[in-house]
């Protein structure tokens, strides 16, 4: 199995606010050392990596995950809990996966 | 029909551009274990709509605990008008209080209004959805000011599908504007929230809800105060700095 993460960088050089909390949480919760490569979409370049990965599987929001397995079909996850749980078979707290779902989903309208 | 026998792609293009009667017709037809979600607002059209339909059809709220009086007064109108059940659905207390206790009752003002929206609102829908295996939403493209989003009349739901339970969505009103919502409204007699007299048009809880001017965005009257972060996660280009 391999892990791509791919990050955004801002225009003033900072990664974005969720990329930021993202990484940190992976730091944190000790999942770092699972992520094979990191990837950077920088908003100056739309020739970077990541921003051609983001454009090669459609996803319009950073951060995400690319899972590539051998024989498999390449998965995406854009909701970091999700990603935990799925393939690193680890726990968020409920508040924690509500945020991500807000952090990645409008549902304004509830 | 098993939510593994619909097919919500195929569907969103064969109802892309039918009404939103005939995507609840769809969705109740092909589903049993379903309900709308009512926020106490203009998707009020949603009940009168299904329970021409189906008398007994489910329906829940969110009660996050913060709404206006107004809200909880139309809440009960509707469910007496229709004389149908609303499952009002109340966060954890546990949560909530360590919340307040930790950050006040207005901690959304300074670090942003996810987390308590996360408490009040997500985990109780959450928890919901895991009991459903579809659900009809008032969501509508014009609700959101990145007109980029787009919401299909069905899809899978990616938010709050599971391993265990794949859920689908509906959001018969995806094409309709709040004009069309509206002249429903006015023509059918359907009951509406006080508190539209008033000059609101997006409506949740109190304290994240104001009144907006007229030709405002909707959008402009929730969490006015957050707006500048809200896109910076973005990959399109148009996200671009020029």
């Amino acid at each position: 199995m391999k892990i791509t993460f791919v990050k955004k960088i801002k225009a003033d050089g900072n990664p974005c606010r969720k990329c930021a909390e993202v990484q940190s949480r992976l730091e944190k919760e000790g999942y770092i050392d699972k992520i094979d490569q990191t990837v950077i979409a920088d908003e100056r370049d739309m020739n970077s990596e990541g921003m051609q990965l983001a454009k090669q599987y459609s996803v319009n929001q950073a951060p995400f995950f690319i899972v590539e397995n051998e024989g498999k079909e390449t998965m995406i996850y854009t909701v970091y809990f999700k990603f935990i749980n799925d393939v690193l078979n680890g726990q968020t707290s409920e508040e924690d996966a509500a945020k991500d779902i807000l952090d990645t989903n409008d549902l304004d309208f509830l | 029909m098993s939510t593994l026998e619909f097919n919500p792609k195929q569907q969103a293009i064969e109802y892309a551009d039918n009404s939103p009667v005939a995507i609840i017709k769809l969705a109740l037809e092909n589903f049993d274990n379903i309900a709308i979600s009512f926020s106490g607002a203009e998707d009020v059209v949603l009940i009168d709509m299904a329970t021409k339909i189906k008398s007994d059809v489910s329906v829940f709220s969110l009660d996050t605990g913060r709404l206006h009086a107004e809200t909880y007064r139309f809440i009960e109108q509707v469910r007496e008008h229709y004389k149908i059940k609303i499952d009002v659905l109340s966060p954890d207390t546990e949560s909530v209080q360590n919340m307040v206790r930790e950050k006040g009752l207005y901690s959304f003002y300074k670090d942003g209004h996810k987390e308590c929206c996360g408490i009040r609102k997500v985990i109780p829908l959450r928890r919901k959805l895991t009991t459903l295996n579809a659900w009809i939403t008032g969501q509508r493209k014009d609700q959101s000011p990145d007109t980029r989003n787009a919401v299909p009349v069905v899809e899978r739901d990616g938010a709050f599908s599971t391993p265990e339970n794949e859920l689908i969505k509906f959001n018969p009103l995806s094409n309709w504007s709040s004009a069309d919502v509206w002249e429903y409204i006015r023509s059918n007699n359907v009951p509406f929230n006080a508190l539209h007299q008033q000059g609101f048009i997006s409506i949740g809880c109190e304290p994240c809800t104001r009144a907006v001017l007229p030709n405002q965005h909707e959008r402009a009257g929730r969490w006015w105060w957050e707006e500048a972060t809200q896109k910076e996660c973005g990959l399109h280009e148009g996200n671009l700095k020029k």
